[in-house]
């Protein structure tokens, strides 16, 4: 009866083992191949559990998600203007056939990065020795991916690998010609500055002068305005002058020079040299000088 | 175990690798189970010589143990998913499922595992500075622009978890793919545009754009990721050239203050103008009205007189005229000459004459006051006059 139970528990133990031996678990983010003696056997695509011969065979896994190539060091390329560029890439693949993957690369994932990395800047310098700097930078950016892209596909396909997309990350100008952007950068601006003050300048004088114009035209205006009004005093005046003067023109003439007499000589300064003959001293000569109907003036 | 073994909460939080999916207690218990097995059979064979365990006794021990065994294997497959995350469970490695908020159950290992992401919690990856927009990276921030500029950019990228599948499955190290892609996008999109949209108009719209791109690219790895928010958090030249960029505001405000000025010079002037030309106005009417008043009070006084002068025309006559005279005489200076008494040459020194009277009056030896009774048209004559010469000099 012990006998027994140890027999139980040792039976559970041998099945343990083989099944840990024979079983093998293929997760959702690999795939696996298995090998006979180094001949491989099966290539399992698909996640689950599988059984394989204890000892004889044995498994491999590979990544099945997407994978990145990153370098962190920038490549330095020549434009088609023989200028030099920065230009910093990363990869995203995957194994897209794991058989010819091994074969290839002997499944090793460093080496499919170097090789992949030779291969993706041959492709870059070719693509970017064709284009000059602006399109590099922005016109045609795109169409340099795509084409790395396409290219690097093709050639990756006898190792297995599937390129899912190269992107462009920095592209950057070589330190020198960073300085000499710098500085065309700064006189690009002080134009600009330039440009502005000038223009305030200008507007400035413009409204000046536009202040000056409206002050003349709005005092000649005034000026033209007042005159006609003046004018118009004038005339009525004149009007009324000559209604009330013509009732009695002699009259008005002997008035009037009477004033304008008065006003002549209204200054100790005037000096009057009277001869006693004339008109007004005719009593001073003669005191019964006759009468005159008139004076004289 | 209990549910409140500060394991469970390990295991939640870690969601790591898959293999390693054993759970720690099995070791103990193996031990555990070990141990019993050598207690049992070490008494028998053991030099104590105690009672030696009945086969009742022994089936019951090892069948307790089997259900204890049994048991805790099966209580491993307990697992909590907080109500920020997501469970994913894993039957033999393959994907089988993904579980809500709550306490879940699996089939303990090695048949399922699980693993926990976070999809509430909004991740950030910051690019051109780390922690603070101050300490910069220069080598991710500086950003060539369309038009072969350079400028000085540091932006944040948050996200979520849309799949937790996809995220999990598709692609390795997601968080590392989200800033690579981040990068890349942003710069592809200032690469397309010009410094002065990247520094000033534009912002927003790089973010957004930038946004867009970075979600289609990561779409199109199925990384399971959702860019929530793109913001640029600084966006400015670089320093080398950062004095001149400011010149160049400062000349924008230059200008506005320049315009201003000549705005003021304007507000000034015209105003002043208009009131100089209101004064003309006025004055004019005023010496209208002024003018137009004197020709009527002339008029009426000349009319009045001609009504007394054609009463009796000869005294009026010969009354005005000797008052006038009169007037001029007291006024003046005079000199009576009888030409006819003398045929000589008389020598008068007129100068002198003139000098003297001129003195007298300064002096304050007035004459008398021009008799006041003389119809003194003269004052407003003289007033208007001068006005009028006044008039012809005030003219411009």
């Amino acid at each position: 009866m012990r006998a027994g139970v140890g027999a139980v528990i040792g039976t559970l133990l041998v099945v343990a083992v083989l099944a840990s031996l024979a079983l093998f678990t293929v997760d959702q983010r690999e795939n696996a191949i298995v090998f006979q003696l180094g001949e491989i056997k099966e290539v399992i695509t698909e996640p689950g559990l599988r059984a394989k011969w204890p000892l004889i065979q044995n498994v491999r896994y590979f990544d099945r998600r997407i994978l990145t190539i990153d370098e962190p060091e920038t490549e330095r390329f020549v434009t088609s203007e023989k200028k030099n560029l920065l230009v910093d890439s990363f990869v995203k693949w995957r194994i897209a056939d794991v058989r010819q993957y091994y074969v290839s690369l002997n499944g090793d994932e460093a080496r499919a990065r170097s090789r992949l990395t030779q291969i993706i800047n041959s492709v870059l310098r070719e693509e970017i020795g064709k284009r000059n700097v602006p399109d590099v930078v922005s016109g045609e950016r795109d169409k340099i991916m795509q084409a790395v892209r396409d290219k690097v596909a093709e050639d990756a396909k006898p190792f297995g690998v599937q390129i899912v997309d190269v992107r462009l990350k920095r592209v950057e100008l070589p330190q020198e010609v960073s300085e000499s952007v710098f500085r065309r950068m700064e006189a690009e601006r002080r134009a600009v500055a330039s440009q502005l003050r000038s223009q305030g300048a200008s507007e400035a004088e413009k409204i000046r002068a536009e202040a000056d114009k409206d002050r003349e035209v709005i005092i000649a205006e005034a000026y033209r305005d007042a005159q006609r009004v003046k004018g118009e005093g004038d005339a009525r005046a004149a009007t009324i002058y000559a209604k009330a003067f013509s009732e009695n023109p002699e009259f008005y003439s002997f008035y009037r020079s009477l004033e304008a007499y008065r006003a002549s000589f209204r200054s100790r300064g005037d000096v009057l040299v009277l001869e006693p003959s004339s008109e007004f001293f005719k009593y001073l000569r003669n005191p019964g000088a006759e009468r005159r109907a008139s004076p004289n003036r | 175990m209990s549910l409140n073994d500060p394991q469970w909460g390990r295991r939640g939080g870690g969601g790591g690798g898959g293999g390693n999916q054993g759970p720690p207690d099995l070791d103990e218990l193996w031990r555990n189970f070990n141990q019993r097995l050598s207690t049992i059979f070490g008494r028998r064979g053991g030099p104590t010589g105690g009672e030696p365990p009945t086969f009742r006794q022994l089936g019951g021990g090892v069948g307790l143990l089997v259900v204890l065994v049994l048991v805790v294997w099966l209580a491993s497959g307990f697992y909590i998913v907080d109500a920020s995350q997501r469970g994913v469970v894993l039957t033999f490695g393959r994907y089988s499922q993904t579980t809500d908020p709550g306490l879940r159950w699996r089939l303990p290992y090695p048949i399922q595992s699980h693993e926990i992401v976070n999809i509430s919690q909004v991740r950030t990856i910051e690019v051109g500075y780390r922690n603070n927009v101050k300490s910069k990276v220069l080598r991710e921030a500086l950003m060539l622009t369309d038009d072969e500029n350079i400028v000085d950019i540091q932006f944040a990228v948050q996200y979520t978890i849309k799949d937790p599948e996809d995220y999990l499955f598709n692609v390795r190290r997601p968080d590392e793919t989200v800033l690579q892609v981040a990068e890349s996008a942003f710069r592809e999109i200032v690469g397309k545009s010009s410094m002065d949209f990247v520094l000033y108009e534009g912002r927003e719209e790089i973010a957004a754009r930038a946004q867009k791109l970075m979600q289609d690219i990561l779409d199109s790895y199925k990384t399971g990721v959702l860019i929530s928010k793109v913001t640029m958090q600084n966006a400015q030249p670089p320093e080398q050239v950062q004095a001149a960029f400011d010149d160049a505001v400062k000349a924008k405000q230059d200008q506005e203050r320049a315009k201003n000025e000549g705005q003021a010079y304007y507000n000034d002037v015209v105003p002043k103008a208009r009131g100089t030309a209101s004064r003309l106005i006025e004055e004019a009417n005023g010496y209208r009205q002024r003018v137009v008043a004197n020709a009527e009070g002339e008029a009426s006084r000349f009319r009045q007189i001609l009504v007394e002068y054609n009463r009796a025309p000869a005294v009026t006559r010969e009354r005005m005229y000797l008052e006038t005279i009169q007037q001029i005489m007291s006024n003046t200076t005079k000199v009576m000459i009888d030409a006819k008494a003398g045929g000589n040459l008389l020598f008068l020194p007129l100068d002198k004459i003139v000098q003297m009277s001129a003195a007298g009056i300064a002096e304050g030896v007035a004459s008398p006051k021009p008799v006041p009774d003389v119809p003194a048209a003269e004052a407003p004559t003289r007033s208007r006059d001068s006005l009028r010469s006044r008039d012809r000099e005030s003219r411009p």
